[in-house]
């Protein structure tokens, strides 16, 4: 049970950059996951922790100790790989023992963890078989047993669910979700799946290009991400992004497309002052799109025309792909919906929710709930 | 899967795939180990070169190492002598002729073979290709009577194409292993839709799996050219003594028989038989390798 | 010849082979497969499988009669002493040279896994396999040379003994160390072979099992012994056995190095003496049927481990 921290940590690889000034401090029992596209750094950063490769610059402390030089063996960490990286020629008690048997604990206390650890995953049958034997979801939960085993200040997950078919990836989130809890130890996972990083953690680092973009809560990145990456990674269906100019009419604030004009409720209208004239960039989350018909009562929505291209039928919504000149958006909208592909259709934009950028920097200038919340 | 972000770390890294934190074994005794096996590696050819530019009497008397502070005492008269007086030249000729037709016809055989037993479905197919794995390991010494009566009795004793016949014969077993393992690898699709078109499979064989095989085939190649050219025991079998048609193995055998003690002749002559082994196992290592990480098996 | 509509159907080809669809391939398959395989065929049948057939029959008879004489060939073979020695020592080749290359060539793997000058390092551990065999024997008799103590050494073997202070050796005559001075030339001709295909097996080890056994406690001698040596086993057993086959096989190196006298002798070199030398072929043939039935096991176990990779 240890933190982590991270201090202004530079890795190259040549001339390449993989991580450049990543400085994070990671709470002890937290569960802390690093997230972003391939080839950000999560894994990189995540090799550091682990010892499997040196920093270039900079601090990385477990606990209160700098382990910057000290082997991957000594740290008191454990991982668990993509690929499970289970010992193929031991069998599945060999495996989750085989860390043990180093440090050369006593028998008893070996069998004792050992068994503990896999009535916790549920694999006590498993024991004698060899991992070439096993499905990919049994293989991952022996990889997080031997982890486990191991009773470590921290656990490291490298993109354990990218190799389980979609189904089964759901349901094993919801386990190591439930480990986590169980076990109150840090946990630091890499994913790059934005629904794994929102469901399970405690705090989410985006990273982008070797830097740390925005670090909080789910809800914290979800209501006020600080950029337009941040905005359009997290939150699936993505945010939709597009610009208007602010104009100033008749005392009140009014966003101007091409071929539309949304009035700005009152409340949001002040953070929009200084840019009348201005063209924005602004978004809009497609669940705070509905259709016209249907918008949820209490909700103070602004009206669109638009011209509907596909719509997409998801049993409990519909996904309307629509048009405003050449502003396109993604709208979730209600089931009972008369939308139709080729037909034009009214939706009513939900403006409370929505985040204004600097269409150059990309910074967030306003978001949810919050002005100019932004560094 | 290999994490894109780190070059390193998957296992075919250009360092070692155990890791850059491997301290356990400290560089220096291990430089100092694998550089020392290397060095003890080159000496025994490294003698041969540098005595086969000695003086005969030289050779006798002192250690070729000490040529090395004295190299005012080489020259090429060894080298003169054995290819001209000794019949080097000639034998050089000799494993060349054999050499080359023998490694040609080995692989134009094997692969007709190799083919059929991928890509025509037959009868028996399997237990034929168990029967080749079985050959593979058949010592020729089993074969060599029964041959050489064979040939006494066809007149092909004493000649070339005895030879080129014998190599491509005793080649075959590994030739085709290797080369049937590899056709069968090839794309199902792309021969199934040239057959769709209606292309025989002579078609097939020319303009698909061959052209897409010349790694496969240059391996072999090289391979079974080696072999050849290094036999020494069917040269004496069914070559038989005579010096004209003798390759240079017979010849170095002979002279080493014959003139025992003359190490500036045996060293120039075995020198210039391993001059074309080097050469192309320099410039076409890669294929050399290929082909022993294939085969793995070659009796 | 044509799979039934059965197994057309069942959608699996015929031999179990990858292979085209029925409706894709060429016509009178059962004609044309015979006439790529002819030549393959006739050779093979000629060269290996009737001779080897012959030479067992071969093996029964008396060579200046011909006359069927049942165990005579063998009983001699079995009772002579000379035999006995052929068979010491090609079991002293099967073992000492097997295991010594071996165990060198993964030691030198895993060595040189470390360095980066590793291609070098192997190229030049590789070369001896691309010299004919006589010409190594002709390198190694060069190495060594015998002189008599009181002159300067010119063989390097003796050049390193008397430099360390001990007396020249006799390594080709003196029987207590020839076999041993030939089967290091075979070490340093086959090492490099061991040593390449240890190699690639190492590199197939996926590095993410090296990283979590490090991860897990592991210091590099136990990733050695626990990890990559056992992952290492089919690659080890596939060098052994052909190295075993060799070692059963040798002959070019003892004819030139000895021609087999002085106690070296091997099952090649002994049947080429008794076709040659002797013309007893009857003698001949029963060494020759001999050095098969010490190969058999090997070729049953190859034949195993190939129809389970299938």
């Amino acid at each position: 049970m240890a933190r982590v921290l991270f201090d202004h940590v530079v890795k190259r690889y040549g001339e390449v950059r993989a991580l450049k000034d990543f400085s994070l401090e990671i709470t002890d029992k937290e569960f802390l996951v690093l997230v972003g596209p391939s080839g950000c750094g999560k894994s990189t950063a995540l090799r550091l922790l682990a010892g499997l490769e040196p920093a270039s610059e900079g601090d990385i402390l477990i606990g209160e100790r700098r382990v910057n030089d000290v082997p991957a063996k000594d740290r008191d960490i454990a991982m668990v790989f993509q690929s499970y990286a289970l010992y193929p020629h031991m069998t599945v008690a060999g495996n989750i023992a085989f860390g043990l048997k180093l440090r050369k604990l006593p028998k008893d206390e070996i069998n004792r963890r050992v068994k503990q650890a896999a009535e916790t995953l549920g694999v006590e049958q498993l024991m004698e078989r060899k991992p070439g034997q096993l499905s990919g979801g049994q293989r991952q939960r022996i990889a997080l047993a031997r982890a486990i085993v191991r009773e470590p200040a921290v656990f490291l997950l490298d993109e354990p669910l990218s190799n389980l078919d979609a189904k089964l990836r759901v349901n094993t989130r919801a386990e190591i979700s439930k480990l986590h809890k169980r076990l109150g130890t840090t946990f630091v996972y890499v994913t790059h799946d934005q629904t794994e990083a929102m469901t399970m953690a405690d705090r989410i680092a985006v990273m982008n290009a070797g830097e740390i973009h925005q670090v909080g809560s789910p809800q914290e990145l979800y209501d006020r991400p600080k950029n337009v990456f941040v905005a359009g990674f997290i939150g699936s269906p993505a945010m939709n992004f597009f610009k208007a100019r602010v104009d100033s009419a008749d005392g009140a604030m009014d966003l101007k497309g091409n071929t539309f004009t949304m009035r700005v409720p009152r409340d949001r209208a002040p953070e929009l002052q200084s840019y009348i004239g201005r063209e924005m960039l602004f978004g809009v989350r497609p669940e705070n799109i509905h259709d016209a018909q249907f918008t949820p009562t209490g909700i103070n929505a602004v009206p669109l025309d638009v011209g509907v291209e596909v719509t997409e039928l998801m049993g409990n919504e519909v996904f309307l792909h629509v048009e405003a000149g050449e502003t396109k958006l993604l709208a979730r909208v209600d089931p009972r919906t008369e939308a139709q592909a080729g037909k034009p259709t009214q939706l009513a934009v939900d403006l409370e929710r929505m985040h204004l950028f600097d269409p150059d920097s990309e910074q967030a200038l306003a978001t949810v709930g919050a002005a100019a919340a932004v560094a | 899967m290999a994490t894109a972000e780190a070059p390193a770390t998957t296992a075919n890294a250009p360092t070692t795939n155990t890791g850059r934190l491997a301290r356990a074994v400290s560089r220096g005794p291990l430089h100092v180990l694998i550089i020392a096996v290397c060095l003890a590696w080159m000496i025994p050819t490294l003698g041969l070169f540098v005595s086969s530019f000695r003086e005969g009497s030289d050779i006798a008397t002192s250690g070729w190492w000490t040529a090395l502070s004295s190299p005012s005492t080489l020259n090429l008269e060894n080298y003169r002598q054995v290819l001209f007086t000794q019949g080097m030249a000639r034998s050089f000729l000799n494993s060349l002729i054999i050499a080359v037709p023998a490694t040609l016809l080995t692989i134009l055989v094997a692969a007709l073979a190799a083919y059929a037993f991928s890509w025509i479905e037959f009868r028996g197919r399997e237990a034929l290709f168990l029967l080749v794995v079985a050959l593979l390991v058949v010592p020729l010494q089993l074969t060599l009577i029964p041959v050489l009566r064979m040939y006494a009795t066809v007149g092909l004793t004493g000649t070339f194409t005895g030879m080129w016949i014998a190599h491509v014969a005793y080649g075959l077993p590994f030739a085709v292993f290797l080369l049937r393992n590899f056709f069968i690898a090839l794309p199902k699709d792309l021969l199934e839709s040239a057959f769709l078109e209606g292309a025989s499979h002579f078609t097939a064989f020319w303009r698909i799996v061959v052209p897409l095989s010349v790694p496969a085939l240059a391996a072999l190649g090289i391979f079974q050219f080696l072999w050849v050219w290094n036999d020494l025991l069917i040269a004496l079998v069914y070559l038989g003594g005579s010096a004209t048609v003798a390759p240079m193995t017979v010849t170095i055998s002979n002279l080493v028989n014959s003139f025992g003690g003359a190490w500036q002749l045996l060293t120039a002559a075995a020198f210039i038989s391993v001059t074309l082994p080097l050469l192309i196992f320099f410039a076409l290592q890669r294929y050399f390798v290929e082909g022993i990480l294939a085969g793995a098996v070659k009796g | 010849m044509a799979p039934s509509s059965k197994e057309l159907s069942a959608g699996r080809p015929v031999s179990g082979r990858p292979d085209v669809s029925a409706s894709a391939r060429p016509g009178r398959r059962l004609s044309v497969a015979w006439l790529y395989l002819a030549p393959a065929g006739l050779l093979l049948g000629a060269f290996l499988v009737y001779p080897t057939i012959s030479t067992i029959v071969l093996s029964f008879t008396d060579p200046l009669s011909g006359q069927f004489v049942g165990l005579k060939n063998y009983t001699y073979l079995f009772t002579s002493q000379q035999t006995l020695t052929v068979f010491r020592n090609n079991l002293l080749w099967l073992f000492l040279f097997t295991s010594a290359t071996v165990t060198l060539g993964l030691l030198l793997a895993v060595l040189t896994n470390h360095v980066r000058y590793e291609a070098v390092a192997k190229a030049v551990i590789f070369v001896p396999m691309a010299v004919s065999f006589t010409a190594a024997a002709v390198i190694w008799r060069f190495m060594y040379i015998y002189q008599p103590a009181t002159f300067a050494q010119t063989g390097v073997m003796n050049a390193l003994v008397t430099a360390l202070g001990g007396d020249p050796v006799a390594w080709i005559t003196n029987r207590n160390v020839n076999n041993f001075a030939l089967i290091t030339s075979g070490i340093w001709m086959w090492t490099g072979f061991a040593l390449v295909v240890v190699s690639a097996g190492l590199k197939g080890i996926p590095s993410e099992i090296i990283e979590a056994a490090r991860v897990d406690g592991a210091n590099e001698r136990q990733i050695f012994w626990f990890i990559i040596l056992p992952m290492l086993r089919s690659v080890l057993l596939v060098v052994s056995v052909t190295l075993i086959i060799n070692s059963l096989k040798v002959f070019d190196l003892v004819y030139v190095m000895t021609f087999g006298n002085y106690d070296t002798d091997v099952l090649a070199n002994r049947m080429f003496k008794e076709m040659f030398t002797f013309g007893n072929f009857g003698r001949a043939s029963a060494v020759a049927v001999v050095l098969l039935a010490a190969i058999l096991p090997l070729a049953l176990f190859n034949l195993r481990r190939f129809r389970r990779e299938q």
